[in-house]
């Protein structure tokens, strides 16, 4: 795991290089959540929808849509899917994307129509950690996690 | 003509409105006229506004404002490019007639503009008539033809 400006950020995941972190499952699905310097930007979350299993998405549409006191924004996903699962502790505590957006805090996990070429928009390793830390100099981004 | 900045607030006034109707639109079930609505509200907003923004008025305000102006208006397209899918999704609850998709999308739109606007209207518009050249009459005079196109 690499650190900057206080932001956590894990080399072994897959990014869009924006908000949205990816992680490949053993059962071809993709996990989806969000990074450690957007759950900082986006504020303390108040309020998280996420579409229901079942629902396709088109890539670039939005998986799930989040709001705090100053922000609110969407989480696309960066491939074409349907959602297999989604994390319902999220709806009853948004603000456990504050505490934990790489684990606990996942969004949702996602069957894309064509895995081979799923991956093929997102970034991951030293490219996407540079990426990344320029995202974050660009927002003026300091990262805080929250502990409860 | 008004100046620039007071140009920028009321197409954001006139934008909100529109959306309010779409709004009501749909919660009448009137399908075809939400529709309607709603994309003269995006044409306006994505075709008219953030066009002028983009291409003119961020640009000025980072001559202006150099190094320091990066954040805001990185922050800006950043908000205008969640803004469109957001429209598009919203077009497809109403092609759907799926009022509930529709609400939640109006409420998520509705939260980003209110702190869009008023980051703009805060922090890029007040200093528009120095950092144009003209003084915003070009970026202005489009605005309104988008207005009086709207209106016609």
């Amino acid at each position: 795991m690499s650190e900057y400006h206080g932001c956590e950020l894990l080399e072994d995941l897959f990014y869009d290089l924006d908000y949205v972190w990816v992680r490949p499952e053993e059962d071809g699905t993709l996990t989806i959540g969000i990074t450690d310097p957007a759950q900082t930007m986006s504020g303390r979350l108040q309020k998280a929808r996420i579409k229901k299993v079942g629902t396709h998405l088109e890539a670039g549409r939005h998986v799930a849509t989040l709001e705090s006191g100053k922000w609110a924004g969407g989480v696309p996903v960066p491939f074409a899917g349907e959602v297999m699962d989604r994390n319902e502790k999220l709806l009853e505590d948004p603000h456990l994307i504050n505490i934990d957006p790489y684990n606990d805090a996942w969004i949702a996990r996602v069957k894309p129509d064509d895995p081979a070429h799923a991956l093929d928009n997102v970034s991951t390793g030293n490219v996407a950690i540079a990426a990344l830390e320029e995202w974050i100099k660009r927002y003026g981004v300091q990262c805080m996690r929250c502990s409860e | 003509m008004e100046p620039i900045d007071q140009i920028m607030q009321h197409d954001h006034e006139r934008l909100d409105q529109l959306l309010e109707q779409g709004a009501e639109a749909v919660s009448q079930g009137a399908w075809p006229e939400a529709a309607h609505l709603l994309e003269t509200f995006r044409h306006g907003i994505v075709d008219g506004h953030m066009a002028v923004e983009e291409s003119t008025l961020f640009p000025a305000f980072e001559r202006q404002k150099g190094d320091e102006a990066q954040s805001l208006t990185a922050l800006l397209r950043k908000g205008h490019q969640d803004l469109r899918i957001f429209f598009e999704e919203m077009a497809e609850a109403i092609q759907e007639q799926d009022a509930e998709t529709f609400d939640d999308l109006l409420s998520t739109v509705q939260t980003i503009l209110k702190q869009h606007d008023a980051k703009e209207e805060n922090e890029l518009y007040p200093i528009l008539a120095t950092a144009l050249t003209d003084h915003g009459e070009a970026a202005g005079r489009r605005i309104l033809d988008f207005e009086a196109e709207a209106e016609s």
